[in-house]
């Protein structure tokens, strides 16, 4: 199959749930779903089309909006699913009824940059250390960071 | 006279401790690869100890990370005194580019004593048996 | 009873910052947790601050095993964005690289794997004929790991026909002991016993995990990266994907050996077609906004970058999921109802890159919540005495 195909087929078996399709690169697919369709979306798109394999969820600061990133693959392309969800009110639906090995990357959206993730199986801590202060979420654009005075052992002080 | 003779076998044979504190590896495995047949190492009665209870050198690589802090001074008060610590690495000096990162504090000397520093990235084996060897002559 | 065992930090053969709390039921492993964080660097946060070109010396260190891995992925993922195509020799130059640093990442795991099941002879063998591949990364860029031969838009040095003679040679050397030592892995029915039936994993819960790499392709799943979505010349290039049936550490053990071979082939193809021409081309500083996915096969597993310009010099994102992340809920599977002296096999059988995962691994034990403190050490002690009383599995049999 190559990229036309699957973009039909796309097209096809979504019909009103997928929004925009781009195909900028070879093998390289972006489809645009709206956050309430997402979860009936990636289960066609793993039943029917075999995208079974989610390689990372990205997430992007957008200012006003989260986007979130689904990289999937099957056999012939890359498919990636964007959805956006507000900052404002950042909950996203979890997809590990449909794709149980995505919980690790939903956790780590968790703790970078502060998005709830519903119905997670199992929501606790990932990356950042046990002492980290809550409310602090370091991939957030507008959060920054201060470093410490840093001693220079028998030298001056930085 | 006792003295002497302890002086004298902790320096023809330390035991060295490895501690990886968020470092990229390549340092790790040049200190492993300082045992293999080429470089060999263990001629020189040095032993890789799994535990700090038996050992004299710590060799520590990797910047300091904020989860760590804990468990390298936990560490270093479990070594038995007299103790020394090499920093191996360009990261273990001073965090090589992961200087300003938020979750790294700088090099190993932000949280321990360090003896020897040892250069580079990765410091080549030779240059790790160096300062080993240079250690041993501050003995 | 249940009781926790954390497995603390520095460990002789594992050389990353790994806690592993497992929870036991007598000898059985119950649950199994991860916890990461310890080789957590801020990576994403710093790589938002530096250019493209710093970039790839920032994305170069996230692992000392995969370093021209991640840089490659990169790099692939940048020149995309930037519009430029490297020439047909750097390509070449570039995946020569890769290939070597397969060769070399499982020579070091073979090592370890032997240290890890008590042969610690193949160990050493095994490490001293990596120098040979070490020899040849130095004499091709400078430097034994970072090899720092990536640009945006080519590579940057190139190779005179007395190195690529020299590498030939060499590699001819290190094919000569790769057959021997499969001889003799083949032939040593307690080395095969060892790993024969460890981890577990079925097929269907490889795929539903998102498995990657050879443990995923141990249990039967034809997935390599070259083969499905090829970048670089991978698609003129002739090899196969190697996979196997059995499920288990001897699975994924031979799928590596078999992988190395293919690696000398590919070698050999691309010195001896090497074309001529320039190495490099000039690469624009800033990027136009886009977005880029870049995936490569690492020694690992799958290795995806995904980057977002914006028309600075700048990134406006850079995301890396390295492979060991992708095996660690395939990980936690295989250690539940494993027994206590197979973690130390089981953990290294999926080639643990813990800096590119930044992880740590806490097993909980079920029974009563005891908790006492075990080292590495001491839990390899345990699986030798184990298995030195265990009657050898006739039936094991080398699957190659």
């Amino acid at each position: 199959m190559n990229d036309a195909q699957i973009m039909e087929r796309i097209k096809t078996l979504l019909a009103e749930k997928a929004g925009e399709l781009t195909n900028p690169f070879p093998r390289r697919l972006y489809l645009k779903v709206e956050h309430p369709n997402l979860t009936a979306a990636m289960a066609v798109l793993k039943d029917s089309l075999g995208f079974v394999h989610v390689s990372t969820i990205s997430g992007v600061d957008l200012g006003e909006n989260f986007e979130i990133l689904y990289h999937m693959a099957n056999e012939y392309a890359n498919l990636n699913v964007r959805t956006q969800i507000p900052k404002s009110n950042p909950h996203l639906e979890s997809i590990c009824g449909v794709i149980p090995g995505a919980v690790l990357y939903e956790r780590e959206l968790q703790d970078m940059f502060g998005i709830v993730v519903d119905h997670i199986p199992d929501g606790r801590r990932l990356v950042l250390p046990d002492d980290w202060p809550d409310g602090q979420y370091p991939l957030r654009k507008d959060w920054t960071y201060t470093r410490p005075e840093e001693k220079i052992p028998g030298g001056k002080t930085s | 006279m006792f003295n002497k003779l302890v002086r004298w076998s902790r320096k023809k044979s330390p035991w060295i401790l490895h501690l990886n504190s968020g470092a990229c590896n390549a340092c790790d495995i040049e200190i492993v690869a300082a045992l293999t047949p080429r470089f060999d190492v263990e001629r020189f009665g040095v032993l890789l100890k799994a535990t700090p209870r038996h050992a004299d050198v710590i060799i520590a690589t990797g910047p300091a990370t904020r989860q760590i802090k804990d468990r390298l001074i936990r560490i270093y008060e479990q070594t038995p005194e007299p103790k020394f610590v090499i920093a191996v690495g360009a990261c273990a000096m001073s965090g090589c580019v992961y200087r300003g990162a938020y979750n790294i504090l700088g090099g190993i000397d932000q949280v321990l004593p360090v003896d020897v520093y040892v250069p580079g990235c990765p410091a080549r084996p030779d240059a790790i048996v160096e300062g080993v060897v240079k250690l041993l002559g501050k003995l | 009873m249940r009781f926790t065992i954390p497995i603390g930090p520095q460990h002789p053969a594992l050389k990353e910052p790994i806690s592993l709390r497992m929870t036991l039921e007598g000898e059985v492993i119950r649950d199994a947790d991860i916890r990461l964080g310890y080789n957590h660097r801020g990576l994403e946060k710093l790589a938002e601050s530096k250019t493209y070109l710093q970039n790839i010396y920032l994305t170069e260190r996230i692992c000392g095993i995969c370093s021209h891995s991640h840089s490659t992925c990169f790099v692939q993922a940048a020149e995309q964005l930037l519009e430029v195509e490297p020439p047909r020799r750097g390509v070449f130059l570039r995946y020569l690289v890769s290939e070597l640093e397969r060769v070399h990442s499982h020579l070091l795991w073979l090592g370890v794997a032997g240290h890890e099941a008590g042969f610690d002879s193949f160990f050493m063998y095994t490490w001293r004929d990596r120098e040979v591949v070490m020899d040849i990364l130095e004499r091709i860029s400078g430097n034994r790991v970072h090899y720092a031969i990536n640009t945006l838009g080519g590579v940057r040095r190139d190779i005179d026909e007395a190195q690529r003679q020299n590498i030939l040679a060499s590699l001819s050397v290190l094919r000569q002991r790769s057959e021997y030592y499969l001889k003799i892995g083949a032939n040593e029915p307690t080395f095969v016993a060892r790993l024969a039936g460890v981890g577990y994993l079925s097929k269907e819960k490889a795929v539903a995990l998102c498995a990657v790499g050879p443990t995923a392709r141990a249990s039967d799943i034809s997935r390599d990266v070259r083969k499905d979505d090829p970048y670089g010349m991978y698609a003129e290039v002739p090899f196969e994907v190697c996979s196997a049936q059995s499920c288990d550490v001897l699975g994924r053990t031979v799928v590596r050996v078999k992988e190395l071979m293919q690696s000398y082939n590919i070698i050999e193809f691309l010195l001896k077609n090497l074309p001529s021409g320039p190495v490099a081309v000039r690469a624009p500083r800033r990027a136009k906004p886009g977005e880029a996915v870049a995936r490569y096969e690492a020694p690992r597993g799958e290795n995806i970058h995904y980057l977002k310009a914006n028309g600075t010099d700048k990134p406006e994102r850079l995301k890396v999921r390295a492979p060991t992340l992708g095996n660690y809920a395939a990980t936690i599977e295989m250690l539940k109802s494993g027994f206590v002296a197979d973690i130390p096999l089981i953990f290294a059988a999926i080639d643990p890159c813990i800096c590119c995962a930044e992880r740590v691994v806490t097993l909980v034990d079920s029974r009563n919540g005891e908790e006492s403190v075990v080292p590495m050490s001491r839990l390899r002690a345990m699986a030798e005495e184990r298995y030195r009383r265990a009657p050898v599995k006739k039936d094991a049999e080398w699957p190659l």
